[in-house]
């Protein structure tokens, strides 16, 4: 009996030493040579996260020696490219693009219907932080972030301010203003920061809220004054413009955008897609790519990203129950 | 002078050989994927990004915009020959050109469009070079408020497009506005009628349900005849008549017009601009009994204004640096990637490349005329192909489209399910366009006006605060006031003949 049991775990230890064996092996050997990855974008082609991943498609090919095929999933708000993410192999040749907050809405919010939880991913790496902004017309009366929020202070829900949709960064981030200040603003949806930043041009609303990445065209022009960078540090991108926590008010956000594997994916294969990210990231092309596109560079490697993961779940769950009001 | 020399300074530009070559590639890569339905411009542009990356940025931006407004003019010859729109802009013109093909007229249905969309494009550049000012401002006028009231304008157009019962167009247009329910409501965030299906989260798919309910509802009509004709129809003159042509002017300079003036405003779409020319033309035609049976004001109007438009959107990205449709957004990543911003600052620091490209909008709208003028005598040869064989071409035609739109195999399926409901409506005599316009505008409407109850917090009073709002809600009541009108001379007849018989 005691024999029967001692060799069934023997047999099963020798299976599992196997397994590991062949699972290091497998990744020792990845990427296969002549094998192609693929890179799922959940948004549309042309895209700012599009085109990131593009240019990082394009380095990654040349430091892992293999062709990467980027394929567009686009839809809800990238669900379905997350869904597909989350149903792929997890032999680490399928990985994909992911925006938080936005992927960790479609995780938690149950109205979403997911296919996938928070825990059908294997973070990777961060790739860039578009930072979010709070944006005026250059002609208008507000000066400072302060005169914002006291003129919304004075005047409860009738300074208007816009997001590029519901429940998106941007979204969060002024419902984070609103409980860091104390006020609550007349929020109004979009669809994207091209309507958002006509009606704001136009004199139709108050305030913009979006990403660096979505104004730098009026920036450049002198159209607007941006009061506020919701970034740990200035942004090389917007000169002059204080942090909102410099300025007393502590919101941080943006677009992050980062890489995932479906879970279940060999550790060791893990590590292998991270480091030769951080290695694209680092190569001239790809670096003048996205400043070009207005990105900034900010790695994280699989550890600090899955860390940054779960602080969204549990910031983000809170807001979700707001957004809804 | 200034304008001069600025142009003098883009001709130099887009006339050197690479530059007009790129021009060409452009116009033929843009006719080619506007023929192929289901990959629309915006698919069909983010394509060819990555291949411009290594091209000087002058030339690469000159291709892409080429690809561009290319698209509109291959979208026509699916839409005329098959009845399978070649993209969402072309829609409408199934209506009558497929009617015009079927009485021999498709080389006139194709060559007035293809005119059409030359003088639109043409129109709507030289708007940009001398009014593009002016034009801005315009644009700027149109927030959520001025939005809401230009779509109850575009709504109550559709009481013109009613054909013999206004009862059955209206709820052809209600049932359109309630397929525009489904989706992730855009305040609240709830799904609404998606029944536990992401790929419901966005909405239905516009081009698969038009490729369905036009395109497939007709060839499952023709096949309950008999295949006895080998061909759709004698191919006729390629050149369209005189009184075509006559026919054709109005409605070419008001699309001219329209397109341009949708196009600058964010957040409209090409589609809506061809559906609007189309039910303004028959709601000022003299013989609105003609359309839908071949009408050529109803290919030349909506055909002008999709050109127009995509021309026109551009206006607003050199001026503001804002994309107004998604197709110009997948233009400006272009010209990020090649380090440049769109907008004001940009005709400062590079005339040389924003002229350049201003020009070749000319250009590239005269190689697509004279590309496309004789081809069409080489595209009308697909109605001599036996229906048996060509019925099949399509349909894989349509189930690739489909497919290609979003690569999602629940398009094919929403495609054949249009196709099938399509199909019964016919049979039921209900009319078509209603149902697409809705499909189109009820979107665009419910968020222009929940984006205007937000900014008021729920005072409807904001509906009305805007001068630009008024005049285009007063002009919807005329439009519906005229468009009763229509139908109460009949009645007050019949009741004085009743009354007589008595």
């Amino acid at each position: 009996m005691n024999d029967r049991c001692l060799t069934t775990m023997s047999r099963l230890s020798v299976a599992a030493i196997a397994l590991v064996a062949g699972m290091n092996a497998r990744a020792q050997e990845w990427p296969a040579r002549g094998k192609t990855m693929t890179l799922i974008v959940g948004f549309a082609a042309g895209g700012s996260s599009d085109v990131g991943a593009r240019i990082l498609a394009g380095g990654l090919e040349k430091v892992l020696g293999t062709k990467v095929e980027v394929q567009n999933k686009p839809g809800a708000s990238g669900q379905l490219g997350y869904t597909a993410i989350a149903r792929a192999k997890p032999d680490g040749y399928t990985f994909g693009v992911a925006t938080l907050p936005g992927i960790m809405v479609s995780c938690l919010d149950p109205d979403r219907k997911a296919a996938y939880t928070r825990d059908s991913f294997q973070p990777v790496a961060l790739q860039v932080v578009d930072a979010g902004i709070l944006a005026v017309r250059t002609d208008s009366p507000y000066k400072t972030l302060k005169d914002v929020i006291d003129d919304a202070r004075a005047r409860p829900k009738k300074v208007t301010i816009t997001t590029t949709g519901i429940q998106t960064g941007d979204h969060f981030e002024i419902l984070e203003l609103q409980k860091a200040a104390g006020v609550q603003f007349a929020i109004v949806h979009f669809d994207g920061g091209s309507t958002a930043m006509t009606a704001l041009l136009g004199k139709k609303v108050d305030a913009y809220v979006g990403n660096i990445g979505d104004i730098r065209s009026q920036l450049s022009a002198g159209e607007i004054r941006v009061l506020g960078v919701m970034d740990k540090e200035e942004s090389p991108f917007v000169p002059g413009a204080k942090t909102f926590t410099a300025q007393g008010l502590p919101v941080v956000g943006g677009s992050l955008r980062g890489y995932l594997l479906p879970a279940g994916t060999p550790r060791p294969i893990v590590q292998k897609p991270s480091a030769a990210i951080k290695t694209a990231l680092e190569s001239p092309e790809v670096k003048s790519g996205l400043d070009k596109l207005g990105l900034r560079v900010r790695y994280l490697g699989v550890e600090d990203y899955t860390a940054m993961w779960n602080e969204y779940a549990s910031s983000v769950k809170d807001l979700i129950p707001l957004s809804k009001q | 002078m200034d304008v001069l020399h600025s142009l003098l300074l883009g001709i130099s530009v887009a006339f050197t050989p690479q530059n007009l070559l790129f021009a060409l590639i452009g116009s033929a890569f843009g006719t080619l994927i506007g023929v192929l339905p289901g990959i629309g411009p915006s698919a069909g542009t983010a394509l060819l990004i990555p291949l411009t990356a290594k091209l000087p940025p002058t030339g690469a931006i000159i291709m892409l915009t080429a690809i561009f407004y290319g698209t509109q003019y291959g979208g026509t010859i699916t839409s005329v020959l098959l009845n399978v729109p070649g993209e969402a802009a072309s829609a409408i013109t199934c209506l009558d050109g497929h009617q015009m093909a079927r009485k021999g007229r498709a080389g006139a249905a194709l060559s007035i469009a293809a005119v059409g969309s030359f003088i639109g494009g043409l129109f709507a550049t030289v708007a940009l070079i001398f009014i593009a000012g002016p034009l801005t401002k315009v644009a700027l006028e149109f927030g959520p408020v001025e939005f809401f009231a230009l779509m109850v304008l575009g709504l109550s157009l559709l009481m013109g497009l009613a054909g013999r019962s206004m009862v059955k167009a209206l709820m052809m247009g209600a049932l359109g506005l309630l397929l525009a329910m489904i989706g992730m409501d855009p305040v609240r965030g709830a799904p609404r009628f998606t029944f536990g299906s992401a790929e419901l989260l966005d909405g239905l798919n516009f081009v698969p349900v038009i490729m369905g309910l036009f395109g497939l509802a007709e060839i499952l009509e023709t096949a309950e005849q008999e295949f006895s004709r080998s061909s759709q129809a004698e191919v006729g003159s390629m050149l369209p008549t005189r009184q075509e042509v006559k026919d054709s002017v109005r409605p070419i300079v008001r699309g001219s017009l329209l397109g341009t003036l949708l196009g600058l405003v964010p957040g409209m779409t090409g589609s809506m601009s061809s559906f609007l020319s189309y039910s303004m033309e028959k709601k000022l035609s003299k013989h609105p009994e003609r359309f839908g049976e071949g009408a050529v004001e109803g290919v030349a109007g909506p055909e002008t204004a999709n050109n127009a438009h995509a021309n026109g959107a551009l206006i607003p990205l050199f001026t503001l640096g804002i994309p107004a449709s998604p197709t110009v957004a997948v233009l400006m990543g272009a010209f990020m990637m090649n380090g440049l911003i769109p907008g004001p600052s940009l005709l400062r620091e590079k005339p040389d490349l924003v002229w350049g490209v201003i020009v070749s909008f000319f250009v590239g709208n005269l190689i697509l005329l004279v590309l496309n003028l004789p081809l069409i005598k080489i595209w009308v040869r697909i109605l001599r192909i036996p229906y048996s064989v060509l019925f099949g071409v399509i349909l894989c035609v349509m189930v690739v489209g489909a497919y290609g739109v979003e690569n999602s195999v629940f398009d094919v399926g929403v495609m054949l399910a249009s196709g099938v409901a399509g199909y019964l409506l016919r049979k039921l005599d209900f009319p078509m366009a209603p149902v697409v316009l809705t499909l189109i505008l009820g979107p665009l409407m419910e968020r222009s006006l929940r984006r205007s109850m937000e900014m008021s917090q729920g005072d409807v009073s904001i509906l009305f605060a805007s001068p630009v709002a008024v005049v285009l809600l007063v002009l919807s009541g005329i439009v519906i006031v005229t468009s009763c009108l229509r139908f109460l001379p009949v009645k007050s007849l019949g009741a004085a003949g009743e009354e007589a018989e008595v």
